[in-house]
Parts: C-alpha cells; sequence; structure tokens
C-alpha cells in the first residue's frame, strides 16, 4: 500500500496527515500534554473522564470542520468532487480517515491512562470504542457544520451551539445523574458512553455494562454517519 | 458536447448566462471569449456539472450531463482558471491521485504522468511539494491533470496564463495533437493570439450571451476599416489624452505596448505617433497591424476584451 502515491481519498489524507512534520508532532503531543497530567493527577473520576471526553469531542468537531471548510475555500474539494468519484463515497471517506487519525493522536494518551489505571481487558477495548464512537460523532458534526459555512472560523462558532447542549446531556458536567426525558436523551447521545466507560476506567462505577458500550454507540454512530453523508452532493457543491 | 439554451443567473448580482447554445464537434477547438463578467466561468461550471443550469440541457458524447454527472465528468478533462493543490503534496502525488479517481490503472497512470511530466518539462519537479512551486508550475501541473486521463472533452479556463513562453508553446502543440487524435476542445482565453492560432472556431460572449460565433478569419472579416497600431515605449506615459487624437476609438496598454484601435484613415499612423510624442512619449518600435478578434468583439459590443482608455 503506497501513501507516497494516493490513489484513493482516504491514503490522501493519511499522507497529508504524516507530510507535516512538525504538526504531527503537535498533535501527537498535545493529547498527552493535558490527559496524562489528568490521569496522573488523582482528580476526582467524574472530572478526570471528563477532560478525556472533551478532548476527544473537540478534536474530532474541529479536526473535520477546519481541514474541510479550508479544502472547501481553497476549491480544491469541489475539483474532486468533478472527478467520477462517487460523493457519498467522498465524504464516508473524509468521515472515516478523520476519525480513525484523530484516534491514532489520542491512543498514546489513552494507553498511558490504561497503565496509570488498570482495569480489565474489556474495559479497556469498551473505553477505546466509546472514544472512538465519540470521535465519529463529532467529525459527523464537523461535516455537518461543513455545510453551512465554509469560514474555519464560523466551524468554532456552529460548534458550540451544537456541542454545548450533547456535552450537558452527556453527562460530563452536569446531568450526573438524569432522571425522566434527560435519561432518555441521554442514551441517544454518543459521549455518554465515553463518559461512563471512563469513570469504570478512573475506579467510578456507572452501571453501564460493555455490551451496551459496543451497541447503542455503533448504532447512532451508524445512523448519523449515514446521514451526514446524504450531505455528499451539497457539501461538496460550490458554495457562490 | 452540445449545450442547448443554457440559462444560469446568480440571484445576488443577476448576472450569468442567458440561452447560450454551443456545440464542440470530435476533433474541433472552440474559443470561448468576452471580458470579466462576461459569463465565461459560468457557462464553464455549468458544462463542467459544477453547477446545474436554471434550464437549458447538456449532452457530452449524447450523455446528459445534468442527470448522469458522473459518466459526463469521466468523460472531461478540467482545468480552472485558478487551479488548487494539496500543497503539502508533491507535483506527482497530486496529479497520481486524480489520474485514479479518474478511474486509471495503477501502471498505465505512472506511465502517462511521467510522459506528461516529461512533456511540460516539470520530471525535475515531480517530487517537489506543490507549495514549493511557481505559479506557471502550478498551472502546469493543472495541465496535466486534466490531460492525464484521456479525456473525450478538454474544458480549459484561461490555460495559458502564467506560462512561460517554452510551455505556452508545448501547452498548444498538445493542443492541437490531441484535437487531432479527436478530442474536443474547449478554451476560456482572453488570449487573442492564442485563439486565432488554436481554435477552428470561436464565440464571443458579452453580458451573458452569445453575441457571436465563427471561425477565426470569419469573424476578422466582419470588421473593415479598422487598424491597429502598436506603439512600444521606452517609457510609460499619461496617455489618456490621446484617445482625442481624431480617428482612434480606444487605447489598450499591454505592457510597455500602447495598443491604439483606429480608423482606417489617411495619416492616422502620424496622427497617432504625434499625439505620443506630444505626451512624452519616446516610442522605440511602431507596427501598424491586421484587426484582430478583439477589434471584432469591440465592433460587436462596443466594449474592449481588457481594461481600456
Amino acid at each position: 500500500m503506497r501513501f507516497d502515491l494516493p490513489d484513493a481519498y482516504w491514503k490522501k489524507d493519511v499522507a497529508l496527515f504524516f507530510s507535516r512534520k512538525f504538526a504531527l508532532i503537535l498533535k501527537m503531543l498535545y493529547p498527552i500534554a493535558i490527559i496524562v497530567p489528568v490521569a496522573a493527577s488523582g482528580m476526582p473520576a467524574k472530572y478526570a473522564a471528563a477532560v478525556i471526553g472533551i478532548v476527544a469531542v473537540m478534536a474530532g468537531t474541529f479536526g473535520a470542520g477546519e481541514s474541510l471548510t479550508i479544502d472547501l475555500n481553497d476549491g480544491i474539494l469541489v475539483r474532486v468532487a468533478l472527478t467520477p468519484l462517487s460523493p457519498y463515497r467522498i465524504v464516508f471517506e473524509i468521515l472515516a480517515v478523520n476519525t480513525i487519525l484523530d484516534l491514532v493522536q489520542l491512543l498514546p494518551a489513552l494507553l498511558i491512562v490504561y497503565l496509570l489505571h488498570p482495569v480489565s481487558i474489556v474495559w479497556v477495548f469498551a473505553a477505546t470504542f466509546a472514544v472512538f464512537a465519540t470521535l465519529l460523532t463529532a467529525n459527523c458534526i464537523g461535516i455537518f457544520i461543513a455545510n453551512f459555512t465554509s469560514s474555519p472560523a464560523d466551524v468554532l462558532l456552529y460548534a458550540t451551539a451544537i456541542l454545548f447542549p450533547l456535552i450537558y446531556l452527556s453527562g460530563f458536567f452536569r446531568n450526573q445523574h438524569p432522571t425522566g426525558i434527560l435519561q432518555t436523551l441521554r442514551a441517544f447521545v454518543p459521549f455518554s458512553y465515553t463518559d461512563d466507560a471512563l469513570k469504570t476506567v478512573f475506579g467510578l462505577s456507572t452501571g453501564t455494562t460493555p455490551l451496551e458500550i459496543l451497541i447503542y454507540p455503533t448504532i447512532i454512530c451508524a445512523v448519523l454517519a449515514g446521514a451526514v453523508c446524504l450531505t455528499a452532493p451539497r457539501l461538496l457543491s460550490q458554495r457562490l | 458536447m452540445e449545450a442547448k439554451n443554457i440559462s444560469r443567473l446568480y440571484k445576488s448580482s443577476g448576472r450569468g448566462v442567458s440561452d447560450v447554445s454551443l456545440r464542440l464537434e470530435r476533433g474541433e477547438v472552440f474559443g470561448l471569449m468576452g471580458p470579466n463578467g462576461s459569463g465565461k466561468s459560468t457557462l464553464l461550471r455549468v458544462l463542467s456539472t459544477v453547477i446545474a443550469p436554471d434550464s437549458g440541457s447538456v449532452l457530452v458524447g449524447g450523455v446528459d450531463g445534468l442527470k448522469e454527472k458522473r459518466e459526463v465528468r469521466a468523460r472531461i478533462g478540467l482545468m480552472v482558471d485558478r487551479p488548487t493543490h494539496y500543497d503539502d503534496l508533491t507535483g506527482r502525488a497530486n496529479a497520481y491521485f486524480f489520474a485514479r479517481a479518474y478511474g486509471m490503472e495503477e501502471g498505465k497512470a505512472e506511465a502517462v504522468l511521467a510522459e506528461l511530466f516529461k512533456y511540460f518539462e516539470l520530471t525535475e519537479y515531480a517530487d517537489d511539494r506543490v507549495k514549493t512551486y511557481s505559479y506557471g508550475m502550478g498551472k502546469k501541473l493543472a495541465l496535466i491533470e486534466a490531460l492525464a486521463h484521456g479525456p473525450e472533452v478538454l474544458l480549459l479556463d484561461e490555460p495559458s496564463l502564467g506560462l512561460d513562453y517554452t510551455s505556452q508553446l508545448a501547452y498548444q502543440c498538445r493542443i492541437r495533437d490531441l484535437a487531432a487524435s479527436g478530442v474536443a476542445v474547449l478554451l476560456a482565453s482572453n488570449q487573442v493570439d492564442e485563439v486565432e492560432s488554436l481554435c477552428d472556431r470561436a464565440a464571443f460572449l458579452h453580458r451573458g450571451e452569445v453575441v457571436a460565433e465563427g471561425t477565426p478569419e470569419d469573424l476578422i472579416s466582419r470588421v473593415e476599416g479598422v487598424r491597429r497600431i502598436v506603439a512600444t515605449l521606452r517609457n510609460p506615459v499619461e496617455y489618456g489624452s490621446l484617445a482625442e487624437v481624431e480617428g482612434v476609438q480606444r487605447i489598450v496598454p499591454e505592457g510597455r505596448d500602447l495598443i491604439f484601435h483606429c480608423e482606417e484613415r489617411p495619416g492616422i499612423v502620424a496622427s497617432v505617433v504625434a499625439g505620443i510624442v506630444r505626451s512624452g512619449g519616446d516610442i522605440v518600435n511602431l507596427s501598424v497591424q491586421r484587426p484582430n478578434l478583439e477589434d471584432v468583439f469591440v465592433e460587436l459590443t462596443g466594449e474592449a476584451l481588457s481594461d481600456e482608455v
């Protein structure tokens, strides 16, 4: 498999990810710089879990949203859309590769967390999968936002408006023990499962099982990914 | 390629194209000329399936460009006027990515690209990142990307702008070869010499409508009694007052040249020279030329293709 001569959109993104050496070092270091001190500090589990969850949410949303809007402004994305490639496939590849690259960025920090707070292998996989689902959801949000603006600065504004209620619902800070409608809504936010999984890693029992973390976010993310791929014709069209 | 009754107006400005029809035969090079805002780019956007027209139809090789976009895109080679690339990838990686996106096989893509990079004298820079490229090198890379997959139709927007002289010759030679092999080429350009030498037919767009269409020779033959006086000056002069010389219709500056569009009348050359001298101009070269496509456009619309006095 060659990345120096990319023959697919995702390979092009991987090649670009590794081509900017200084940016790559920063991307790999900043999650460690934020997450590891938190994990090592003895901070209450709910706050430690919240910090990691927020890092994942921000990395996913702004990563996809900003890079997409920059490419839209350059006109390069419209140029790619004028090839015979399916626009749905292009957006799917954007979503998939950005999510995986975001996970690559977070993985070293997560591994250090698991070393500092040993849990069963099942919970290690559950927590890692939950973070992946959070990244996928956040990337979906970033791509969705890019449908409505071609300004990277606007992405920040729009993302805040969308993420604020979702972060509240997910229980990172408030809504820790929701009831009624809030409890129901929380179950539909993939961030919630990350919060529960990470709380468990940090030694706080939540009642959410690894199987629930595997099944529910998978279903929600599949729906979100499908929905965001449907925006492809609009997303890849020229903004006039 | 056949476009019928294409209309596309932008709501914000009210500009665009209105009821434009044109047909490109296989092996034909068709020039599209018009000043900024005349609708050239809008028409190219419609033809290349970037935007849908408000009304009208586009057929490429019999395939509906509005319904079968992906199939039509596979048949088109496109070069936009301001090409963009992935700046952190090499020129070869950019070209290879697009070649594969157009469905070329790995081996064929590498072979074709190697030949094109060599033809456009870009081999030495093929493995440099595009962000180190000059504007002209970026244009050549865009040409390579447009040509690599062997399209049936080439849509080129100002392809030679920014190319050095050698590259312009190489590009024109390639376009002739491609046309000879059956490729239809639509060339949107205001480079009058280029259109006259390359194109079998040309059309003028003015305020979104086609105002004339024909072979360059036919179009030029419509202009009677017009001469172009091209004066190369050693020093820049304030040439506004020269427009008042009797018989001078308009003046267009091009680098160190002043181009006078004049009525063909006795003493006109002497009057122009005298006017330049009065303005403090030091003439180093002077030529009187036959009318060209720009004069035709001026005659038809009363406006110039480029900046004028």
